[in-house]
């Protein structure tokens, strides 16, 4: 797919995750703005299959999350790593400790390759911090398709019952 | 606000919601007394106890509210705890779901943590709920306004907030049933008849109902 008004012979990639997502059944995303995600979020929103909530923290939006996964909806987070390394006691006590399979799809600032140089330490942190408190992850390969790559992130989280996070580049997210 | 001389106690409120409470709501209990408690007095498949997580019972119990907006689902929450999650008002405020009902307790205390003190006792969360967006907030100090308020017909306008004054219980309730967290959603998610996850051989499995 191609995003209206490009000339491009690669897949838009944001709309393959949103694609993808549809074509899952997933019917809430829980949302935290980042730059990056901005444009998606606003897609999800004009989506009549999905519905979108916008949280104030990504710790409460987690919790909401659990929520309509409790349930019985299917549910993916978007989020800036940074809210992966502020959400860490919900994670542990809530998330992990009840054992609530979760998509988290995150903006992955600070690597060499974000312009913004001021989310820099939180690049540096982010994947030895989701080492330390067990959040199971992955960064999403840019040379492959991004739609097998989400669906075997959501049978991840379904399958081992646990939250899972993909990293994503800007290229990946930014509609 | 809370007079600890002459506010009721917890378990006069949750008398008050066992006795009102409606047969298809869903229940979720905050950690500590909240939960304990509520075990004590009124277990059922359809209660969610947090165990831990302070502060996130009120966003779990929005989601589970959209996510299930046929039944009632009504939350327990304490004023420590709604502190530390102040956002959580501003988005519950925002998404409104009708079938929604806050119940805070407000104790002026951090009970779950031994009674310390709280950064503000005294704040009006009525009205702070109110200026967050949600229209339908009072302050209640009796059970009988309790009663009353449950006991009035939902309007269908947005997500109704009940202070609920009471005095602090430090004193830990012995919960009559194991807290097991897995066991709780697992008894909660098969009592609602919640989809679960269908799985395919090589991946892309769906939330199907049984």
């Amino acid at each position: 797919m191609v995003a209206s008004g490009k000339q491009s012979a690669d897949p838009h990639r944001p709309s393959e995750i949103l694609d993808t997502l549809k074509n899952l059944g997933f019917g809430v995303a829980i949302a935290v703005p980042d730059s990056w995600l901005g444009e998606i979020l606003v897609k999800i929103e004009q989506e009549p299959t999905m519905r979108l909530v916008r949280a104030t923290h990504e710790e409460e939006a987690l919790a909401i999350a659990c929520g309509t996964r409790l349930g019985g909806l299917r549910t993916a987070m978007f989020v800036q790593n940074a809210g992966l390394l502020s959400m860490g006691a919900g994670m542990v006590s809530l998330a992990q400790r009840y054992q609530f399979p979760l998509l988290m799809l995150v903006s992955y600032r600070g690597t060499i390759e974000d312009p913004v140089f001021y989310h820099t330490p939180k690049g540096r942190v982010t994947e030895p911090v989701l080492k330390g408190i067990g959040l199971a992850y992955a960064l999403a390969d840019r040379h492959r398709p991004i739609g097998p790559q989400i669906e075997r992130a959501a049978t991840y989280a379904e399958e081992a019952s646990c939250p899972f996070a993909l990293l994503l580049s800007q290229e990946d997210v930014q509609w | 606000m809370v007079n600890a001389a002459i506010s009721p106690s917890r378990a006069d409120y949750y008398q008050v919601l066992a006795d009102t409470l409606p047969k298809d709501a869903l229940v979720v209990t905050s950690l500590g007394n909240a939960s304990y408690l509520w075990a004590a007095m009124h277990h059922r498949p359809e209660n969610f106890y947090f165990e831990d997580a302070m502060g996130l019972a009120l966003p779990l119990a929005l989601g589970l509210a959209i996510a299930q907006p046929e039944r009632p689902v009504i939350v327990v929450e304490g004023d420590g705890a709604l502190m530390m999650h102040m956002g959580a008002l501003v988005t519950v405020g925002a998404v409104a779901p009708a079938n929604l009902t806050v119940l805070l307790i407000q104790n002026g205390v951090h009970a779950a943590s031994g009674g310390q003190a709280l950064t503000n006792a005294n704040l009006d969360l009525a009205a702070l709920a109110r200026s967050a967006g949600i229209g339908r907030a009072q302050n209640i100090a009796t059970p009988e306004a309790f009663a009353s308020a449950m006991r009035a017909p939902a309007d269908g306008d947005g997500t109704r907030f009940l202070v609920l004054s009471a005095r602090p219980d430090t004193e830990v309730v012995k919960p009559p049933i194991a807290f097991d967290p897995v066991l709780t959603k697992h008894r909660f998610t098969t009592a609602i008849g919640a989809p679960r996850y269908v799985p395919t051989m090589f991946g892309g499995g769906r939330l199907q109902k049984e």
